[in-house]
């Protein structure tokens, strides 16, 4: 009989067989559900005017025009969304919020993943006494009315961006941290986890190569269902004037704004609202689609 | 002997993500009064489905055609309302698993009584004397307070015998049996088939036995039925099909059950 | 039941004094707060501040008498309005929050596990798609956007309804507070009242309430429902939370003068004492909740009094 022998490496390629067309599949699956294919072109749509778009308008977002306050939304101005009451152009506003906004998401959304996977990792991987204690923690923290945590945080410390995206961070990873703990404990009893430890191999090589891999799919749904928190957490700091300052704005700012002067300009309120609402749903949807396509068993 | 169910032509169809998939095809059989029928096959030979599209209780994806005939009404031309005033009535059922089939949060007697409450308008008391009558015939001990506890506070095996009592509640023609054993350790299995056959001999009930052990359907039925991917295989009495066997696939099916119990 | 409560005491008092805990310490380095030393205060104030902390005693039994004024329902002088303490300033806003606070929390639960259910029983019909597709709308519309569409097109443009003031409580100041209030907790209940009803109804113990012959409605009424409602008295803590935070931005945008105004109001001005109060306040009614919430369970489902 010919017997072949493997070298560590290789082992561990073997053992790591990540599943590639599994990925592939579920894109593809993603890609035949109608709503998160929309929802993906419209969230695509609204990523890449807000990032490119500002540099394409006339208009400036902190340039005031005192002849063009209030102006009703129309295409002949240039205005194709009104202004406001410093004349400046409601379109280029919403377009820079929108830079904010998306990326409070997705920085915070970063900082309690990396939270969370870390802390879930560990509790369901070492379990014991020590995963005991740690959930507990997670489990107290849960009971805590967070938003007004995250308040606190700001009042204590000041109106600090950098702040803003570590404290919404620092909440918004509890959820993670259970999930991951969940599928960690599972994936853990697996064999090829059995093989590696036969191996020699270090816990935390264990975890970096094989068990962080195997969730990369429950995290990457876990993201597109934060990041709308996340966005909305902000815009409700900023609109009660909490968040982002001026100059700076975000969506919640210009709804807060909006919300003050509708009596007067109701498109202040509106198209802002329209783009929040409009980025929310598509990550929801997209989220809903590719839990679906990433859990085969209903096929 | 007067035939009480007349099938003829049942076909079953679902309705599932992969297409329309076919469980029953176009069978026909009887059984008469006082008779236990013993329904043999696989898991998946469409057994229990015969049963369950008959009386209206398959799930919402599936549709039933042909004529079964119930003391010569087809049940199949009823509606919604009509069968349920014939289900837990004139048939009673008997489903496989017992930990999962009692409703968690309602205590055995008010499952007991509200059978009987609702089908013969009995008074509560009137109800609670029959409960308490038929808790007997499945033997379940401190029957008084029994009625009080709730499904997780009872073994399987009790359960079961609950589940037998609820059955009997309006003294039924027929008894649906689907596998009615089989979520249950040996010792418990005998006991609960020695209340069929206790049923048999002095109730003169009707009996489905639907199994897929052969050694369970021989301990109580009269006749049987060999099904097998939605068709019936073989029938003939009990006896004779078990001992010599003329389908090829009833042959298969035997030969799976150990030598010392034939 | 007795033990559940105990057990459960045993886990939220702890809690409730980490979060103190927490409040005393930021309040100790929080920039400008009430510890540092470089503060310029009006000497009434820095007289009552030194007094309500005992700064002159060491720090633990500082927190320790902190805990016991906290304990006795004492949560200090505000650190801005001069003459009124905390308690003054929170029992004013009370009444108010909790108005609004309870309709809302009703309305939600009513209103959402009964379009949950009759879309679970309906399912695939058009009612159920109709349900499924406004809570969406109810999930992805936060409420600081519904509130002033709706005060927008029902206030200022059919003019129905005042969109601002309390007005000593008139149930026409109170609707759209409490429909913005509620709609988003409505859209999350219905959704998970649905799917936990389908679960129900495709459990083994319906189909054997079916094969009993038992008329549909009373399927529903005495087999379904108690099952299919646990998942909603679980959420009622988190349900709860919800509304205090949402309760904050509404009360903000009708200019209605309950807790959550007081709360804003001294996170801008850096009213120390009366941010941690509220803090404390909100803690406790979860705690209260989640209490309650067990209860709940333990009389709904006879399986939890085993353990």
């Amino acid at each position: 009989m010919n017997i072949k022998h493997y070298s560590k490496d290789d082992l561990d390629n073997i053992l790591s067989v990540k599943g590639n067309s599994l990925y592939s599949d579920a894109f593809k699956r993603l890609l035949k559900n109608k709503a998160s294919l929309t929802s993906l072109i419209i969230l695509s749509l609204i990523t890449l005017l807000s990032v490119f778009g500002p540099y394409f308008l006339q208009y400036d977002f902190y340039e005031t025009d005192w002849n063009s306050i209030y102006l009703p939304p129309s295409i002949e101005s240039g205005h194709y969304f009104g202004t406001d009451g410093n004349g400046r152009d409601l379109f280029v506003r919403i377009l820079y919020g929108g830079r904010l906004s998306l990326s409070i998401g997705i920085i915070a959304t970063l900082v309690s993943v990396i939270i969370g996977v870390t802390y879930g990792t560990i509790a369901g991987y070492f379990g014991g006494k020590l995963d005991t204690v740690m959930m507990r923690i997670v489990e107290i923290l849960y009971a805590m009315p967070y938003l007004i945590f995250v308040i606190i945080l700001m009042v204590v410390f000041g109106r600090n961006i950098y702040l803003l995206f570590l404290a919404i961070g620092a909440v918004e990873w509890l959820t993670m941290a259970r999930i991951v703990r969940g599928q960690t404990i599972s994936i853990k009893e697996k064999e090829f986890i059995e093989a590696s430890k036969s191996l020699g191999q270090s816990s935390f090589l264990i975890i970096i190569k094989h068990i962080i891999p195997n969730l990369a799919g429950t995290i990457i749904v876990y993201i597109t269902l934060m990041v709308p928190s996340v966005i909305i957490l902000e815009s409700f700091l900023s609109f009660l004037g909490l968040g982002v300052q001026e100059p700076l704005t975000s969506w919640g700012v210009l709804i807060s704004e909006g919300s003050r002067e509708m009596e007067t300009a109701w498109w202040l309120l509106i198209f802002p609202g329209l783009f929040m609402v409009l980025t929310l749903a598509s990550l929801n949807f997209i989220g809903d689609g590719l839990r679906d396509a990433l859990d085969p068993k209903e096929y | 002997m007067q035939t009480i169910l007349n099938v003829n032509d049942l076909s079953v169809n679902f309705d599932t993500s992969q297409g329309l998939i076919k469980a029953v095809d176009n069978i026909s059989f009887s059984i008469k009064k006082g008779e236990c029928l013993g329904i043999a096959g696989e898991s998946g030979s469409g057994k229990t489905q015969t049963f369950f599209s008959i009386t209206g209780i398959l799930s919402d994806n599936g549709t039933a055609t042909g004529i079964a005939d119930f003391n010569d009404v087809d049940l199949l031309k009823l509606t919604e309302k009509e069968l349920s005033k014939i289900r837990g009535k004139k048939i009673g059922f008997i489903f496989q698993d017992p930990m999962t089939s009692l409703t968690p949060h309602m205590n055995i007697g008010n499952q007991l009584i509200e059978v009987s409450m609702i089908h013969k308008k009995n008074t509560k008391n009137d109800a609670l004397k029959k409960a308490k009558e038929v808790l007997d015939i499945v033997k379940l001990p401190r029957i008084e307070n029994l009625l009080k506890k709730y499904p997780h506070e009872l073994s399987g095996g009790m359960r079961q015998r609950v589940m037998i009592g609820i059955s009997l509640m309006c003294d039924p023609l027929f008894i649906i049996a689907d596998e009615p054993t089989t979520a249950l350790d040996v010792t418990t299995q005998k006991e609960i088939l020695k209340i069929f056959n206790d049923l048999k001999k002095y109730k003169d009930i009707t009996i489905a036995l639907i199994s897929h052990d052969i050694g369970v359907i021989s301990e109580v039925s009269d006749t049987i039925l060999i099904m097998n991917e939605g068709r019936i295989i073989e029938k003939g009495n009990c006896k004779e099909v078990l001992t010599s066997p003329k389908h090829e696939y009833t042959k298969h099916l035997l030969s799976c059950v150990p030598e010392w119990m034939k | 039941m007795i033990q559940l409560i105990i057990k459960r005491l045993a886990i939220a008092i702890p809690t409730l004094i980490i979060i103190i805990a927490f409040v005393f310490g930021l309040m100790r380095v929080a920039p400008g707060g009430p510890f540092t030393n470089e503060r310029a205060l009006p000497p009434e104030i820095e007289q009552k501040i030194n007094e309500a902390y005992d700064l002159d005693k060491p720090l633990i039994q500082q927190f320790g008498i902190y805990l016991s004024k906290i304990a006795k329902g004492d949560l200090g002088p505000s650190y801005k309005y001069k003459d009124f303490t905390v308690n003054e300033l929170i029992l004013s806003g009370f009444p108010i929050s909790l108005t609004l606070g309870i309709s809302a929390i009703i309305i939600s639960l009513l209103l959402g596990s009964l379009l949950g259910i009759i879309a679970a029983i309906k399912r695939n019909t058009i009612f159920d798609y109709a349900v499924m597709g406004i809570s969406l709308i109810g999930i992805c519309v936060p409420s600081f956007v519904l509130a002033p569409i709706l005060s927008l097109f029902f206030g200022l443009y059919l003019g129905f309804l005042p969109i601002s003031g309390w007005n000593g409580g008139n149930i026409y100041n109170l609707i759209l507070p409490v429909v913005s209030l509620s709609l988003p907790q409505i859209a999350i209940i219905s959704r998970m009242m649905r799917s936990s009803t389908i679960e129900t109804l495709n459990s083994n113990f319906i189909r054997t309430a079916r094969a009993k012959g038992i008329p549909k409605r009373r399927i529903i009424t005495k087999h379904v429902i108690r099952s299919s409602i646990l998942p909603i008295i679980d959420y009622l803590a988190p349900a709860t939370a919800g509304l205090m935070t949402g309760s904050i931005i509404i009360e903000q945008i009708f200019g209605l003068p309950g807790i959550g105004r007081y709360f804003v109001v001294g996170a801008l001005q850096r009213d120390y004492t009366l941010v941690s109060g509220v803090m404390i306040l909100y803690a406790s009614l979860l705690m209260f909740l989640i209490l309650l919430s067990d209860i709940l369970r333990a009389i709904l489902d006879p399986r939890v009094k085993i353990k």
